[in-house]
C-alpha cells in the first residue's frame, strides 16, 4: 500500500461523507454539525491547497474543541445522541489526518457507522434507499484506491453492481439471522421523540382549536370483511372522573376481578393492527376486542394496553365483535360512572326533567336528548370559543358550538344527573381505506370522543352524541387534508369518493401501501415473526438455522458465481475450423502445437509433393483470412470448397 | 495448457500457495487451480466493522442496521468472487532474460495477456522488483522484472507472483507462477584492472614476430589493430587514454586471454580478471580470444563474441 492518495479518491470520499452526514443535520446539535461542516470543508479545499492542512498543534486544538463541544452538548458519549455525535466528530477530525490508504479505509469504515446511526432516527424506506446509494459511493471510494485508473462512471457502476449482487444474500441472512431480544440498558435508551397522541385527560372547554394532524396513528389490515364506517370505533382511554371541567380516567382498578364476562354476538372481525410509535401504551382496538395475544392486556375499561415499549412500532393480531353485552355492573363502576363534581345547577336539572330524565326509561331519555341536540341550535365546529367557567353549562345554554368532546361530556353529565351510569370514551373513529394496500389508515385527525351508557340487560352501550349533530362525521370518510386547509369539518361525499381518486391520491395510496409493507416486514420483523417463518420451514434449533443459512447462502453464492465468473465463449473462427479439417485430412503428419501453418505446409509438401500446390493454396488462403481483417466472405467459401475437395489419396 | 492432475497431498502442500507449482515451460493461464485468495488487513477491519454494526443493531433492536450489516457482510462475500475475477483468465508467458554480472540485477521479461472483455486494474507482478499495471481488454503488456544475483552461473527466475486487490482491497488474490526460465550471471568484473597479458606463448596466427619494429618514435593515439604489446599502459592506467608506442614497424596482434596466466588466488578471482579483460578489450575494439582449461574461443570481437566469452566464464 502506498501512501499516495489519488485526488479522485478524496473527492469521492468527501462527497460520500457529506451525503451521509447531511440527514444528521435534523437531529445533531447545531454547533456539532457546524463543527463537522467546518472540518469537512477544510479538507475539501485542501484537496487543491494541501499546504492549508492543519499541523499537529492545530489538530490537537481542534480535538480539544471537539471534546468541549461534545461535553457541552451531551454531557457524555453514551446513548443514541451522544454516540452519534461522537462518531460524526471523530470522522471530521480523522479527515484532516490522512496519511495513507489505511486512513482512507478507517474513514470509510467510520462513514458506514455514521450511516448506520441515521437509522436510529429515521427508518423510512426513502432513508434506506438514500443510505444504500451513499454506501455505493463509499464503496466506489475503495475502488478508486485499488483501481487507480478506473474512470468515474465505471467505478460507480462496479460499486453498484457489487451492492446489487449483495442484496439476495443480505436478504437471506436478514430472515434467518437469529434475533435475540437484547437486554435494555437504561443509558442506551433513545430519548423519547415528540410523539403526539391522545391525552389522558379531556378538557373540551380549554381548547379553542382542535389539532388536526394527518400523522398516522395505526393501520389495520382485516382478514375478510371490513366493518362499515359507522362501526369503526377504535377504543382508547375511558374518562369516568370529572371535576366539572376536566375528565380523567378512574383511578380504581381492583374491580376488574368482579366484572362479568362479556358475551359477543354477530360477526367476528379478525385483523392485524400496526401501531406507529406512541407515547402511551394504548392499543386502539375495534370495539369490542374479544381475543388478543400477549403482550396485550385488557383493563377494566375494556381498553387494550401493551406491556412493550410503545415508542417502538408493533403489530398485534386481534379479534373484535361489534355486537356485545358486557353484563352486570360492579359497585365500583357504578360509583365511578355516577360521579358528579358537585350539586348540579337548577337550570340543568330543569333540562333533564324536561327531557324526561327522571321518569322515562333511559333509552327514551337518550332519544329525547339526541332530538334536543338536533332541534335546538347546536352546531359542530372544530374552532369553538374557550369555555373556562362551568364549561358544560356554558356549552349547553350559551355557546352551543363545539366538537365531539363537548357533546360527549355534556351528554354524560346529563345522564349522570338522571342517575344513569355513563362515561366518556376517547379514541379514534373511522379511517381511510387504502385500496392499493387493502388496509385502513387511521390518523390523528380521526381522534374522537363518544359515550357509553350502562343499560339494564344490555350492559355498556355506545352512544355517540356527535351523530346527532353531524352524522356525516361518523358515517362517512373525513377529508383530512381539506379539513386541515379549511379548518372545518369536511367529508368526502360518497359518490365522489371513487371518482375523485385522481392520480395524486392513487399515488399517495400506493406509497402508503408500500410503506405499510415496509413497516410490517422490514422494520417490524422481530423474534415473533421469525419464529413464525421458522415454524413454516421446520426450523427448531440453532443447528438447523445454521444449516439453512449455509445451504441458502451457498446456493445464492453459486448462482452469483455463475453470474460473475461467466466466461464469454470465444466464438470459434470458421476458418480455424476448416483449417483443422484440412490438417486432419493429411495422413501420417500431425500439426505440432504452436507450429505455424507455413512450416506445417512445408512438411506436408515434402511428404506429398503431388499435392504441394493445393496445400500451399489452402495454407495461404487460411493465413489471409485469419490474419487480415475484413477479408471478403467469398474467400471463406472458397476455402471451404478447397478443404472439402482436398484429399491426399 | 500443461496441466497435470495433482494428488491430494500436492494440492494442499503449503509451497503451492507461496512458491507455486513445478516450473512450467510455456504460458500459464491463471485459473482456480493457481489463484488463491485471503482477506487483507483492511478485510479484517471490515469484519470488525460488521461486528460493530451488529452490536449497535442488537442494542437498539434496529432492523435497518441489521440489514446494513448483512449487506456489508454480503458485499464482503461477493468481493471474493470479484477479486478472483480480477486475475482469472490472465495468461502469463515467459519471454527473454537479461544476463547480469554477479551483484547486479538480472532481468526477466514476461508478457501478460488479458483475453477477456473486462479491463484488469492494478495487477501487481512481483519477482524481486515489482510493477503495477492495468491491462485493457484483449491486450497484452510486457513487463521486465529484476532479481539480484549473488553467484555466477544460471539464475532461475523463481516465483513470479501475480496479485490484485481490486476492487475493494478487502481481499488479495495471488497466483505464484514458476517458469523454466534462467538468466546467465557472469562473474563480477575485477575492480582492479591489471595489464593485459603478453601473449608470449602464442604467436599470432598471422605469424607476427615477438617484437615490433626497432626504433621507437613516439606515442600515438591507439588505433584498432594496434598490437597490445605496444600499448602504453602507464598513460592508460593514469586515465589519460589509450596510446600505442609506435616503433618503426607495424603489426596487428591478437590478445589471448588465458585462464592459466591470469592473476588471482582462486577460480573466482581469475574469472573476475578475465571478465574485466573481456569488457575492456571489447570496449577498445581488440581482437581477443579466450582460453579456459576446458574451452577455447578463437579470437574475434563484437557483442555476440563478447557474450560467448562471458557465457563461458559464467558456466565455467
Amino acid at each position: 500500500m502506498n501512501s499516495w492518495i489519488p485526488q479522485k479518491s478524496l473527492i469521492f470520499m468527501l462527497i460520500a461523507l457529506g451525503l451521509i452526514t447531511l440527514p444528521h443535520s435534523q437531529h445533531l446539535p447545531l454547533p456539532l454539525f457546524l463543527f463537522f461542516g467546518l472540518l469537512w470543508s477544510w479538507r475539501f479545499i485542501a484537496i487543491w491547497k494541501p499546504e492549508w492542512l492543519p499541523g499537529k498543534t492545530t489538530v490537537f486544538l481542534l480535538m480539544l474543541t471537539a471534546i468541549g463541544l461534545l461535553y457541552s452538548q451531551h454531557q457524555g458519549i453514551l446513548g443514541r445522541a451522544g454516540g452519534t455525535s461522537l462518531f460524526v466528530i471523530a470522522l471530521g477530525l480523522k479527515l484532516l489526518e490522512i496519511r495513507g490508504t489505511r486512513d482512507i479505509y478507517l474513514i470509510v469504515f467510520l462513514g458506514f457507522i455514521v450511516a448506520a446511526t441515521e437509522f436510529l432516527y429515521q427508518q423510512s424506506i426513502i432513508m434506506a434507499v438514500y443510505i444504500v446509494l451513499v454506501c455505493i459511493v463509499l464503496l466506489a471510494t475503495l475502488i478508486t484506491i485499488n483501481g487507480l485508473h478506473a474512470k468515474i462512471r465505471p467505478t460507480l457502476k462496479k460499486a453498484g453492481i457489487i451492492v446489487l449482487q449483495a442484496i439476495p444474500i443480505a436478504a437471506i441472512i436478514f430472515v434467518l439471522f437469529p434475533r435475540i431480544e437484547a437486554p435494555r440498558f437504561k443509558w442506551l435508551e433513545a430519548e423519547k421523540n415528540q410523539i403526539t397522541g391522545l391525552s389522558d385527560t379531556l378538557e373540551p372547554g380549554a381548547i379553542s382549536e382542535l389539532g388536526l394532524s394527518p400523522e398516522l396513528v395505526f393501520r389495520v389490515k382485516f382478514e375478510g370483511d371490513i366493518p362499515p364506517p359507522a362501526e369503526r370505533y377504535w377504543r382508547g382511554p375511558v374518562f369516568s372522573y370529572t371535576d366539572g371541567k376536566r375528565w380523567r380516567e378512574s383511578p380504581n382498578r381492583f374491580f376488574k376481578r368482579y366484572m362479568d364476562t362479556p358475551r359477543f354476538k354477530g360477526k367476528a372481525y379478525h385483523y392485524t393492527l400496526l401501531m406507529e410509535p406512541q407515547n402511551k401504551p394504548w392499543v386502539f382496538a375495534l370495539e369490542m376486542p374479544a381475543r388478543f395475544e400477549a403482550p396485550l392486556q385488557r383493563n377494566g375499561f375494556y381498553q387494550l394496553t401493551t406491556t412493550k415499549d410503545p415508542a417502538q412500532r408493533a403489530e398485534y393480531n386481534i379479534t373484535s365483535y361489534t355486537q356485545f353485552n358486557t353484563g352486570y355492573l360492579t359497585k365500583t363502576e357504578l360509583k365511578d360512572t355516577l360521579q358528579l363534581p358537585g350539586k348540579p345547577s337548577e337550570r340543568i336539572v330543569k333540562l333533564v326533567k324536561q327531557l324526561g330524565g327522571f321518569d322515562l326509561k333511559p333509552e327514551q331519555f337518550i332519544a329525547n336528548l339526541f332530538n334536543y341536540f338536533r332541534q335546538e341550535k347546536f352546531f359542530y365546529t372544530l374552532m369553538p370559543k374557550k369555555m373556562e367557567d362551568n364549561p358544560i353549562e356554558t356549552f349547553l345554554f350559551d355557546r352551543r358550538y363545539g366538537f365531539c368532546s363537548h357533546y360527549a361530556t355534556a351528554f354524560v353529565y346529563l345522564m349522570r344527573i338522571a342517575d344513569i351510569p355513563a362515561r366518556v370514551i376517547g379514541g379514534y373513529q373511522g379511517g381511510e381505506f387504502n385500496e392499493a394496500g387493502n388496509f385502513l389508515e387511521v390518523r390523528q385527525a380521526n381522534a374522537h370522543a363518544w359515550t357509553e351508557v350502562w343499560l339494564q340487560g344490555k350492559g355498556w352501550t355506545r352512544f355517540d352524541p356527535t351523530t346527532a349533530i353531524a352524522p356525516e362525521r361518523v358515517e362517512q370518510t373525513l377529508d383530512i387534508e381539506q379539513q386541515i386547509a379549511t379548518r372545518t369539518l369536511t367529508i368526502v361525499p360518497p359518490e365522489i369518493l371513487h371518482q375523485s381518486m385522481d392520480w395524486l391520491k392513487r399515488a399517495k395510496q400506493i406509497l402508503g401501501s408500500v410503506d405499510y409493507s415496509w413497516q410490517r416486514w422490514i422494520i417490524n420483523y422481530n423474534r415473533a415473526s421469525q419464529q413464525g417463518i421458522f415454524k413454516h420451514l421446520g426450523i427448531e434449533d440453532l443447528k438447523s438455522i445454521i444449516y439453512w443459512l449455509l445451504v441458502l447462502v451457498g446456493t445464492a453464492t453459486l448462482i452469483m458465481a455463475r453470474f460473475i465468473l461467466k466466461h464469454k465463449a470465444q466464438p470459434v473462427d470458421p476458418a480455424v475450423k476448416l483449417y483443422h479439417q484440412f490438417c486432419q485430412k493429411i495422413p501420417d503428419i500431425t500439426r505440432k502445437p504452436g507450429e505455424t501453418p507455413y512450416s506445417f505446409a512445408a512438411r506436408c509438401r515434402q511428404a506429398y509433393p503431388k499435392h504441394a500446390e493445393t496445400i500451399d493454396r489452402i495454407t495461404q488462403l487460411f493465413v489471409k483470412i485469419r490474419y487480415y481483417p475484413n477479408s471478403p466472405k467469398e474467400m471463406l467459401e472458397y476455402l471451404k470448397k478447397q478443404v472439402d475437395h482436398f484429399s491426399c489419396t | 495448457m500443461n496441466e497435470t492432475v495433482l494428488s491430494l497431498k500436492q494440492r494442499f502442500a503449503l509451497s503451492r500457495f507461496m512458491r507455486g507449482e513445478k516450473p512450467a515451460n510455456g504460458a500459464l493461464t491463471l485459473n482456480q487451480r493457481r489463484i488463491f485468495i485471503l482477506p487483507t488487513r483492511q478485510g479484517g477491519g471490515f469484519i470488525v466493522l460488521i461486528i460493530l454494526l451488529l452490536l449497535i443493531a442488537l442494542t437498539y433492536n434496529n432492523n435497518l442496521i441489521y440489514l446494513l450489516a448483512f449487506m456489508l457482510a454480503s458485499v464482503f462475500f461477493i468481493t471474493i468472487l470479484h477479486t478472483y475475477q480480477s486475475l482469472a483468465g490472465l495468461v502469463v508467458k515467459p519471454l527473454q532474460t537479461q544476463a547480469a554480472f554477479t551483484g547486479e540485477k538480472a532481468g526477466f521479461s514476461f508478457s501478460i495477456q488479458n483475453p477477456s472483455d473486462q479491463e484488469r486494474f492494478d495487477i501487481q507482478l512481483k519477482l524481486e522488483t515489482e510493477t503495477l499495471l492495468d491491462i485493457p481488454p484483449h491486450h497484452h503488456e510486457k513487463v521486465l522484472l529484476f532479481k539480484s544475483t549473488k553467484k555466477r552461473g544460471k539464475l532461475q527466475a523463481g516465483t513470479l507472483t501475480v496479485s490484485s486487490c481490486y476492487p475493494l482491497g478487502l481481499f488479495r488474490a495471488w497466483s505464484p507462477l514458476r517458469f523454466k526460465m534462467e538468466a546467465l550471471v557472469y562473474p563480477a568484473p575485477a575492480t582492479v584492472f591489471s595489464v593485459f597479458p603478453e601473449s608470449e606463448g602464442f604467436e599470432g596466427e598471422n605469424g607476427q614476430s615477438k617484437k615490433g619494429g626497432d626504433d621507437f618514435y613516439g606515442l600515438q593515439s591507439y588505433q584498432p589493430g594496434d598490437p597490445i604489446r605496444q600499448i602504453h599502459w602507464k598513460s592508460y592506467a593514469k586515465g589519460q587514454g589509450l596510446f600505442s608506442k609506435h616503433y618503426g614497424g607495424n603489426a596487428v596482434a591478437d590478445l589471448w586471454l588465458d585462464y592459466n596466466q591470469t592473476p588471482g588466488h582462486d577460480v573466482e578471482q581469475r574469472l573476475s580478471h578475465l571478465c574485466r579483460w573481456i569488457i575492456e578489450a571489447e570496449k577498445i575494439g581488440l581482437h581477443y580470444g579466450l582460453i579456459l582449461p576446458n574451452k577455447k574461443i578463437p579470437c574475434n570481437h563484437g557483442p555476440s563474441h563478447q557474450h560467448a566469452c562471458l557465457e563461458a566464464l559464467a558456466l565455467f
